[in-house]
């Protein structure tokens, strides 16, 4: 299915045919302090959400929490992967710099491997969350089964 | 203070301060309140509601996940697996208010840095999901003082092992 700006989005869809070195389509969201404080994400802690009290500890600004970025990646991998996302799959992110209010943040990630598992293949690719001056936020890497 | 980044009115400012000043009372810190061996469970009903809550912060629309849908309300939703499905790390973001015991006050201060999870079964919207953590490792590195957990999550009905994690936070 070809979206209006050209992009097929089946295209995205990694198969047993994938070769390692592709590269995953980037997720783009921006860093607004009014999502970062919402109840169910960060409004337990004002460092997520208060620029006050994220001052006041010596933040330049409140910090988004570490897993919206993880959601963030969590989003790229079920557009490439799909189902296998949801069966059998492993995702590991190390949460290496703070995301500040404001900032946009960019995902990205590579196949580094393709092991063969039934009739298909184990998948591993590294990830990673930046912003757009590509300093990482998160990094690590996601397994999961295709064509098994 | 008003700010470029939220703009308050003086009331909304004073209920600010009010809601923080709140979370602050009687808070330890994270590496005070765990000893290692600490197991805690609590069982979350996984709402069409709830999931969408989880969503919309972060901006994802996959249609799979919508078992509520604004003017049909709550659907049956469509996915790969049948019915609608709970994003892959919905419950990994609830393992924190199981980790942190939510009879305590929280231990604000705490960040968390890393998490290894294993997804192994889709989790259908609608299900209770029992979340059990126990902190198996506290340790200092450069400085830093970490809490490490694993953690379960089952269904409560069947049993059914849906996912695993083992993950850091970063104490005060």
């Amino acid at each position: 299915m070809a979206s209006q700006n050209g992009l097929n989005l089946d295209s995205l869809r990694i198969t047993p045919e994938t070769p390692v070195g592709y590269e995953l389509q980037p997720i783009k969201k921006k860093a607004a302090i009014q999502l970062m404080g919402s109840r169910v994400w960060g409004r337990f802690n004002p460092n997520h959400w208060d620029p006050d009290y994220a001052r006041s500890t010596g933040l330049t600004d409140p910090i988004q929490t570490g897993e919206m970025s993880s959601a963030y990646i969590s989003e790229m991998c079920v557009n490439h992967f799909g189902a296998a996302m949801f069966k059998n799959a492993r995702i590991v992110c190390k949460y290496i710099a703070s995301t500040i209010a404001n900032e946009v943040i960019v995902t990205g990630g590579v196949i580094t491997e393709k092991t063969p598992k039934g009739n298909g293949f184990r998948f591993r690719a590294d990830i990673w969350a930046a912003n757009e001056a590509g300093e990482k936020k998160t990094v690590g890497w996601v397994e999961a089964d295709v064509g098994v | 203070m008003n700010n470029e980044l939220k703009p308050q009115s003086a009331v909304q400012e004073a209920q600010t301060r009010a809601f923080v000043g709140a979370l602050q009372q009687g808070s330890q810190t994270y590496w005070d309140m765990v000893e290692i061996g600490d197991e805690l469970s609590r069982d979350l009903h996984i709402t069409p509601e709830l999931v969408i809550l989880y969503l919309d912060p972060v901006e994802d629309y996959n249609p799979w996940y919508e078992g509520w849908r604004m003017n049909s309300w709550h659907i049956d939703g469509e996915s790969p697996f049948g019915g609608a499905i709970v994003p892959p790390l919905l419950v990994s973001h609830f393992v924190l208010s199981v980790q942190f015991d939510h009879t305590k006050p929280f231990a604000i201060g705490s960040i968390h840095t890393f998490h290894d999870s294993e997804i192994l079964e889709p989790i259908p919207v609608g299900a209770t999901v029992r979340i059990t953590t126990r902190a198996i490792d506290k340790y200092e590195k450069r400085g830093r003082r970490y809490v490490r957990h694993e953690v379960h999550v089952t269904d409560t009905a069947t049993g059914m092992l849906y996912f695993r994690e083992v993950r850091d936070i970063l104490s005060l």
